[in-house]
């Protein structure tokens, strides 16, 4: 399934690449995001409890960041498998500075699989953009809070 | 499948249901048509779920005041045989007899299915051309929700943590609209690939007022807003509709893409309005 669309986070570039590279604000904004750790250079493992009506699940992924590119942009690598399925996003990300801040721009692609894709076929494309639009608003409002205090991260 | 174990308590007062839903891994349980079939496949596991179908009363349809007083957990199939619906809503009770099978409508509920929020569901279209109102209660409070406000994204409501759904209120109507349900079920599942529900009233043979919902095109149920003022503006409906789902989001799967929804949308939009005009009188 292709995924694309864009957001735009009220930031400049540089700042909204730093945040997106960032673990906390990453842990933070991801929806159902229970722990992100480091574990290797630009590499994140994930616990992840996906709650969407009455569905819920726990999935424990890793988070790649590959091809930097600061602050135009990087791909984005996300897998995750729980009981329920599994999951495979592999997108680019595409950062610009616009009206009102900078806008990410991703195009990627995601593959489910297992009980989850055999039952809600029909609603993954809805969900997915879901919780790519929560992500985004999560990481707006971070990106807000944070707004005075660039480079907390070091 | 077998579902994992859970706890099951079938309270007779909504008092006790609030008390049994505060806290941890609950789900309130009405029909059971989204609910089970997704504990069945282990995609829901519950702890704890409590059972609406033993609080008496809950079920009721009455009308106070010109409204339409419509229990939670009146069945589909209560809401399509219902004298009272079939008189005074006729929209909903055609809405409410495309749902799903006979199985289903047998089983399932109003409020059920409003709480479950599938973004393909069928009433949403309806309640929004209707402006009904949700009523929500709580241990401590009670709140009305507009159908607008309510669905918020797919399976995703105003309902707070602690609340359930009691009542669906929607205004009568006094014979004179026009109205119609058309939806494009999907083959296998039933839920509708595109559903719009119509409402016109004509005044010197014009249109003086229109209301159209529309379900299953987008991330969730919504009034075309722009084709409605279009019609009580007299544009011709082909114009109205062509209106619908610009800069809308549209959903899409393997049976059916964004632009095609889109396009559905439209057509069935039509055919709605035209049948709602010739009802009306």
């Amino acid at each position: 399934m292709k995924i694309a669309g864009a957001h735009v986070i009220p930031v400049e570039p540089e700042r909204a690449y730093a945040l997106l590279q960032d673990p906390a604000v990453l842990g933070k904004s991801m929806p159902g995001c229970d722990a992100l750790e480091q574990i290797g250079e630009s590499e994140y493992h994930m616990k992840m409890k996906m709650v969407l009506a009455s569905i819920s699940g726990l999935f424990d992924g890793k988070v790649r960041i590959a091809e930097p590119n600061p602050p135009a942009g990087f791909r984005l690598i996300v897998e995750g498998s729980g009981k329920i399925g599994f999951m495979r996003g592999d997108g680019l990300l595409t950062l610009s500075a616009a009206e009102g801040g900078t806008q990410v721009a991703y195009d990627g692609s995601v593959e489910v699989g297992g009980t989850i894709a055999s039952v809600g076929q029909r609603l993954l494309d809805t969900t997915a953009k879901m919780i790519i639009k929560r992500f985004f608003n999560k990481l707006s409002a971070e990106a807000a809070a944070s707004g005075g205090a660039a480079g907390s991260g070091g | 499948m077998i579902p994992q174990p859970f706890e099951y308590s079938a309270p007779s007062t909504l008092q006790e249901a609030f008390e049994l839903i505060a806290g941890g891994e609950r789900k309130v349980l009405a029909g059971g048509m989204s609910l089970i079939p997704l504990m069945k496949l282990r995609l829901a596991s519950p702890e704890h779920v409590v059972d609406l179908g033993r609080v008496p009363d809950l079920n009721q349809i009455t009308e106070a005041g010109g409204v339409l007083h419509i229990g939670a957990t009146a069945t589909h199939h209560d809401l399509e045989s219902s004298p009272l619906i079939r008189g005074r809503c006729p929209l909903l009770a055609e809405a409410a007899s495309q749902i799903g099978d006979i199985q289903v409508r047998n089983r399932g509920t109003i409020g059920g299915s409003l709480a479950h929020a599938d973004p393909a569901a069928d009433y949403p279209a309806s309640l929004l051309a209707l402006e009904a109102q949700v009523r929500l209660a709580s241990a401590k409070s009670e709140r009305t929700v507009y159908a607008g406000d309510f669905f918020l994204d797919p399976f995703t409501t105003a309902i707070e943590p602690g609340e359930i759904i009691v009542q669906v209120l929607v205004p009568a109507e006094a014979g004179k609209e026009g109205y119609r349900y058309e939806k494009l079920p999907h083959p296998a599942s039933g839920f509708a690939i595109v559903g719009v529900a119509a409402r016109i009233v004509k005044s010197d043979g014009k249109i003086a007022f229109a209301r159209i919902g529309i379900t299953g095109m987008g991330p969730h149920a919504f009034r075309a807003l722009a084709a409605e003022k279009l019609l009580e503006d007299g544009a011709p409906v082909e114009k109205a509709v062509a209106t619908i789902g610009q800069g809308e989001e549209a959903n899409s799967d393997l049976y059916a893409s964004a632009d095609y929804r889109r396009h559905l949308a439209r057509v069935r939009a039509k055919r709605a309005i035209q049948v709602a005009l010739s009802r009306a009188s």
